[in-house]
C-alpha cells in the first residue's frame, strides 16, 4: 500500500530511525554529499546531485580487510575486520544510484562472494528520490535503459507531490522502514498515484541529453581497439582519477598493507578505491605496462562500459548521471565519445 | 562456514632453493599449511602474503599430485618478492587460492604434450610437466625446449638433468659460452631448429611476454594449430577473484578466467596483457 | 575586446604558414557555452575556437604531454606548439623557461587579454543564476559579464563572479608571447593576496582545525596534481610504484624505493600529501587555480600555494613567474636573506 508522507513530517520519520545509521545528502562547501544525518530537522531532499555517489555506503572508499600482528611464536595472528553490518538507510539516492548498486552487485556477488561488500550491502536500506526534473544538465539515464522513476535497486521510492512526498515500499526492507515511521504516513489515494504516475511519466520528457542508437556500440568498439581515434579523443586528459572515483558503478580497488608497528610487525591490510586511469594501474614490477598511455587507458575506460560489461553481464555499466562529464576538469564527455565510436567510419 | 575469500591461510616454509643467482635471482619455496590447506590443479596460481609488504599472485608449480607441499619459484623482481627472498626455512606466510582455471590436462590424455619455456616461465607449467611424468603412461610423448639468457639463469637445473632420463629435453642460451654444448639462440629458433611434430600435440608455452608472442609464432609455422596452443598469461593482480579489475582483459579477468589460455581463445581478447 | 575571430585568424595564418604543429586552444564544450581545451591541427579547423570568460583553462598544462610524446618519438616534428595563454597562463611559460623544462623555440604563444575582470568561476556562477542555465557568456564592457539564460539576458557585476584567483591577481596580461591580442587593461578589483590574510587571521589552533577539515573532504583523485603545469615530474612523491624503470632497474633499487604515503584518504595522509605538494611548488605556483577548480569536493587549494607565494616575496623578495632569466626560487640566494632560523 503505497503512503502519502507530508515534507513537514520528514524529520519525524528520520527520528523514528535511531536504530539506523542515517545518511542523507547534505550541503558542505557548496558540494552536496551522502553524510550521516546529525540533525533531522536539517535534511532537506532538496537537492540536484551529489558529487560522491551513493556506492560510498556499501563500499567505502577504505575498508579494512583484517589485522595482522606478529606472534611470540614467530607466526602470525590474523583478525578478520568485517563491518558491522549496522543497519544504514541512505535517502535521497537518485534512481541512476540505485541502477548501479544492482550493476557492483553483479561484480561483488557471484560464484565468489565478497564478505565486506555483501555486510554492508544487506544492511542498507537505498530510498530513492525521483528526479521529477533531471538533476543536472548531464544526465541521460534513459539512454542507458535507466530511467528518472525507476525502482531498480532501490527499497523504496519517494516522489514529491508539491509539499508531501508519495512513498511506495518496494522491497521488505522498504517496508519495514516506512512501518517505522508509523502514523506519520497516510495511505495513498488513487489521485495521488496518478500523481507520482504522472511525475514519473513527464520526468521522461525533460533530460536535456540523450544518447542515441547505441545497440552496436559494442560491436563496433571489439573493430576500433588499434584506431588512432583513441589517440585524438584522449589529448586531453590529464590522467586523473575524478571520472572514475565518482562514477556510480565504478568499483576497481587496490589492497595495501598499512603497518602500524614494526616490532611486533603488526597492522591492517586495506582496500581502497582505485582507478584504470591512473598510469601505474596496470604496470608489472618489471616495468611492462600493458596500458602504457592515455589513449590505452581512455579506451579501457569506454571499453569496459560498453563492451565488455555488456558481454558479461548484458548491461551497460553505465546508469546516465553524467558525473563524469560534469567534473571532468578538461571535459571529457563520454556522450560525445561514445557518439563518435557509434558513427565512427568501419 | 566459508572462509573469507582475503583471509589468507597461514604456511611454514619448509625449504628454500637458490635456482638463479645474482641480480635476477630465483628461488624455489616449498611451503606447508599450519592447518588446513587446499588442493590445485595444474596451471592454478595463489596469493602469496608477506605481512607488512603485501601480496604477490604465483603460479604453484608442484604437481597437484603431491599432497606434502605446495611449490612456487619466485623471479626477484620488486618489493613483494624481495621480501619473499628474504624468507627462511620455517618463515610463516599467508597464502590465499587457488586461483585462476587450469590447463585442460583430463582432455589432453593420449596426446604429446611439448613444453616450451624460457627464464622462470617454466615455473608455471612445471605442475604440468610434473604430473604428466607422474601419470606417464596416460599421455604420450613429452618434450621440453627450455632456454634462458644465460646457463646461470636456467631454473630446475638438478631436474632438468634428471628429466634428460625421461623425457626429450632441449636446452638454449641466447649467447654462446665457452662450456655450452647444446643450441644458442632464443627458444623460439630452437623451436624451429628441433621442428617438433605438430601430430596429435599439445604445445604449452610460457615465459616474457615477448617470448610468448615468437614462440607461438613459431609453433603455428611448424604446424600447431590456434587449439593446440596453450600459454599462461601475467598480470598485475590484486584481489586474485575477478573483483579488483586491476588484470582485466576484455571481457575476462585474468586471475579468474585465466590464467591458461589456448592461442584460439588469447587471440580473441585484446592484445593488452 | 577580443573576439573569437581574431584568436582564428590569428591560428588560421600559423597553421597554413605550417609553423606550428598544431594548436592548443579553446572551444565550446558540448553543454554548449563553457570551453574546453581543444587541439587544433588543421585550418580549416579554426572556426572550433573561442575565447571568453569560460576560458578558465590552463592550457600550458598541455605542453608537458607534448614534451612526453615527443620524448618517445624516433623523429619527432620539431617545430612549436602554438598555445592561448592569459596572464596568469603565461607565468606558468616562464616558470618552465626558467627550469629548462622546455625551451623558448618549442611554443609559440599566443597572449591573449582577460580585459578588465578576467575569467568567471563556474560554481559561482551557478549560485548566482539559482537554477537558470546559462547559454552565453561574454566579457561585458564595463566591469561585468553579459549573460544569457533560458530566461532572458542578465547582466553580473564581474566582482560577484570572477573566479577568485583573478580577485588576486598580480599579472592580467601575457607576460611572454610570440603574438599579443587585446589591450593590457587595469584590474580595478583587485586584493593580491586577499585569500591568505582572512586565514592569517586565525590563530594556529583555528588553522589546523580549518584545513584539517578541509582535507579531511580529500578523496586523492589527484585531479589538483594531474591539472597542474608544474606538477611535470615523471616520479612523484605521492606515487608508491618505481616509474622510472629501465630493464637495469634491480629489485633492491625497486623494493627501497620509500613508500611516503599510503592510499588511504586518511587525514593523515591528505594533509602530508597536499603540504608536500604545496612546498613542492614554493616559487613555482602562479595561481592559475586549476588545482582548486578541478577538485571535486571544492577544497581550497589555492590558498595554500599563495601562501607560499607570499612567503617568496615577503622573505626573499621573489616575484614568481615573470623573468624567464631569473632562477628558481630554490635554486638561489641572496646575501640578504633571512638568517634568523641560524642559530
Amino acid at each position: 500500500m503505497d503512503k502519502i508522507l507530508a515534507k513537514k513530517d520528514f524529520s519525524r520519520w528520520l527520528e523514528a530511525l535511531g536504530a539506523y545509521d542515517v545518511y542523507a545528502p547534505r550541503l558542505i562547501d557548496d558540494v552536496w554529499n551522502y553524510e550521516l544525518a546529525a540533525d533531522p530537522k536539517a535534511v532537506s531532499l532538496d537537492y540536484p546531485q551529489t558529487a560522491i555517489p551513493a556506492k560510498k555506503i556499501v563500499f567505502p572508499q577504505r575498508e579494512f580487510l583484517f589485522e595482522f600482528r606478529e606472534a611470540d611464536t614467530g607466526g602470525y595472528e590474523l583478525k578478520e575486520l568485517l563491518p558491522e553490518g549496522k543497519p544504514a538507510v541512505i535517502f535521497g539516492v537518485r534512481p541512476c544510484e540505485g541502477k548501479a548498486v544492482i550493476l557492483t552487485d553483479l561484480v561483488f556477488g557471484g560464484e565468489i562472494r565478497d564478505d565486506y561488500y555483501w555486510k554492508r550491502r544487506n544492511s542498507a536500506v537505498l530510498v530513492g528520490l525521483a528526479c521529477a526534473t533531471p538533476p543536472t544538465t548531464n544526465c541521460f539515464c534513459l539512454s542507458v535503459n535507466g530511467s528518472p522513476h525507476s525502482k531498480e535497486g532501490l527499497d523504496a521510492l519517494m516522489t514529491e507531490l508539491g509539499d508531501q512526498y508519495y512513498v511506495e515500499a518496494i522491497t521488505g526492507k522498504g517496508n519495514k522502514l516506512i512501518s517505522e515511521g508509523g502514523a506519520i504516513f497516510h495511505e495513498a489515494k488513487p489521485a495521488d498515484k496518478k500523481a507520482a504516475e504522472k511525475v514519473h511519466a513527464d520526468s521522461e520528457k525533460k533530460l536535456a541529453r540523450e544518447l542515441k542508437n547505441i545497440k552496436d556500440v559494442p560491436a563496433k568498439l571489439k573493430g576500433m581497439f588499434a584506431s588512432p581515434f583513441w589517440d585524438d579523443e584522449s589529448m586531453s586528459c590529464i590522467r586523473c582519477g575524478i571520472c572514475t572515483y565518482l562514477c556510480p558503478t565504478c568499483h576497481c580497488f587496490d589492497i595495501n598493507d598499512e603497518v602500524e608497528s614494526q616490532t611486533p610487525l603488526a597492522g591492517r591490510r586495506v582496500r581502497t578505491w582505485d582507478t584504470c586511469q591512473f598510469p601505474d594501474f596496470t604496470m608489472h614490477s618489471s616495468g611492462h605496462n600493458p596500458r602504457p598511455d592515455k589513449a590505452a587507458r581512455l579506451r579501457q575506460r569506454i571499453n569496459h562500459k560498453f563492451q565488455y560489461f555488456v558481454e558479461v553481464w548484458q548491461n551497460y555499466q553505465c546508469t546516465g548521471c553524467g558525473r563524469c562529464i560534469t567534473l571532468c576538469p578538461v571535459g571529457i564527455d563520454i556522450i560525445k565519445v561514445v557518439e563518435k565510436v557509434r558513427d565512427h567510419a568501419s | 562456514m566459508r572462509a573469507n575469500v582475503y583471509l589468507p591461510k597461514l604456511a611454514k616454509v619448509i625449504s628454500v632453493k637458490e635456482e638463479v643467482g645474482g641480480v635476477r635471482s630465483i628461488k624455489t619455496f616449498r611451503t606447508q599449511f599450519l592447518d588446513v590447506g587446499f588442493t590445485h590443479k595444474c596451471g592454478q596460481c595463489a596469493m602469496l602474503s608477506i605481512f607488512g609488504k603485501g601480496e604477490s599472485m604465483i603460479s604453484i608449480s608442484s604437481s597437484p599430485l603431491i599432497k606434502d607441499y605446495l611449490q612456487f619459484s619466485i623471479l626477484k623482481m620488486g618489493r613483494v618478492t624481495s621480501a619473499i627472498h628474504d624468507l627462511e626455512v620455517g618463515s610463516i606466510i599467508g597464502i590465499r587460492g587457488p586461483y585462476g582455471n587450469a590447463f585442460p590436462i583430463e582432455s589432453w590424455k593420449g596426446r604429446n604434450i611439448l613444453f616450451a619455456g624460457g627464464g622462470i616461465g617454466l615455473a608455471p607449467i612445471w605442475s604440468v610437466l610434473q604430473t604428466a611424468l607422474l601419470l606417464k603412461k596416460d599421455y604420450g610423448d613429452l618434450t621440453l625446449i627450455y632456454g634462458a639468457r644465460t646457463s646461470p639463469d636456467i631454473v630446475f637445473k638438478e631436474e632438468l638433468a634428471d628429466l634428460k632420463s625421461k623425457m626429450t629435453v632441449h636446452l638454449s642460451i641466447d649467447v654462446a659460452e665457452p662450456e655450452w654444448k647444446e643450441f644458442v639462440g632464443f627458444v623460439a629458433q630452437n623451436i624451429l631448429d628441433k621442428k617438433p611434430s605438430p601430430e596429435n600435440t599439445i604445445a604449452i608455452t610460457c615465459g616474457p611476454p615477448i617470448m610468448i608472442k615468437t614462440c607461438i609464432k613459431a609453433l603455428s609455422e611448424i604446424g600447431f594449430k590456434d587449439e593446440q596452443i596453450y600459454t599462461t598469461v601475467e598480470n598485475k593482480m590484486k584481489c586474485g577473484i575477478g573483483k579488483c579489475g586491476r588484470c582485466n582483459i576484455g571481457r575476462h579477468y585474468v586471475c579468474k578466467d585465466g590464467p591458461v589460455y589456448s592461442w584460439a581463445e588469447l587471440r580473441q581478447l585484446p592484445q593488452e596483457y | 575586446m577580443v573576439k573569437h575571430e581574431d584568436v582564428r585568424a590569428e591560428a588560421k595564418k600559423l597553421l597554413e604558414s605550417g609553423k606550428v604543429k598544431y594548436i592548443i586552444a579553446y572551444e565550446l564544450g558540448s553543454d554548449g557555452w563553457k570551453a574546453n581545451p581543444v587541439f587544433i591541427k588543421k585550418p580549416e579547423d579554426v572556426d572550433k575556437i573561442i575565447w571568453g570568460p569560460t576560458c578558465v583553462h590552463n592550457l600550458v598544462r598541455f605542453l608537458v604531454d607534448e614534451k612526453r610524446r615527443k620524448a618517445l618519438q624516433k623523429n619527432p616534428d620539431t617545430r612549436p606548439v602554438g598555445v592561448m595563454v592569459k596572464g596568469c597562463d603565461s607565468r606558468a611559460i616562464v616558470i618552465l623557461l626558467q627550469e629548462k623544462f622546455i625551451n623558448r623555440k618549442d611554443v609559440h604563444i599566443i597572449g591573449v587579454s582577460c580585459e578588465t575582470t578576467g575569467v568567471i568561476d563556474e560554481r559561482k556562477l551557478a549560485k548566482k543564476l539559482k537554477g537558470w542555465i546559462a547559454k552565453t557568456i561574454e566579457f561585458g564592457s564595463d566591469e561585468n559579464f553579459l549573460i544569457t539564460t533560458d530566461s532572458g539576458a542578465v547582466t553580473l557585476p564581474a566582482s560577484e563572479i570572477m573566479a577568485d584567483r583573478c580577485l588576486e591577481c598580480i599579472a592580467n596580461f601575457p607576460i611572454v608571447f610570440d603574438v599579443l591580442l587585446g589591450e593590457k587593461t587595469k584590474r580595478t578589483v583587485c586584493h593580491p593576496f586577499g585569500s591568505v590574510e582572512k586565514i592569517e587571521t586565525l590563530t594556529s589552533a583555528d588553522r589546523w582545525k580549518f584545513w584539517s577539515e578541509q582535507l579531511e573532504k580529500c578523496v586523492r583523485c589527484y585531479g589538483c596534481r594531474s591539472v597542474c603545469p608544474m606538477c611535470y615530474c615523471d616520479e612523484c612523491v605521492a606515487d608508491t610504484i618505481t616509474f622510472a624503470v629501465s630493464p637495469d632497474t634491480t629489485a633492491e633499487e625497486k623494493a627501497q624505493k620509500i613508500k611516503w604515503l599510503d592510499k588511504s584518504p586518511v587525514i593523515s595522509e591528505n594533509i602530508f600529501y597536499h603540504m608536500v605538494r604545496a612546498i613542492h611548488l614554493a616559487g613555482r605556483c602562479i595561481d592559475c587555480g586549476e588545482c582548486e577548480r578541478a577538485c571535486p569536493v571544492n577544497i581550497p587549494l589555492r590558498m595554500l600555494n599563495k601562501k607560499l607565494e607570499k612567503e617568496a616575496k615577503l622573505l626573499f623578495g621573489y616575484d614568481v613567474g615573470f623573468d624567464p632569466e631569473k632562477p628558481a626560487l630554490i635554486s638561489c640566494f641572496r646575501d640578504e636573506d633571512p638568517e634568523d632560523f641560524i642559530r
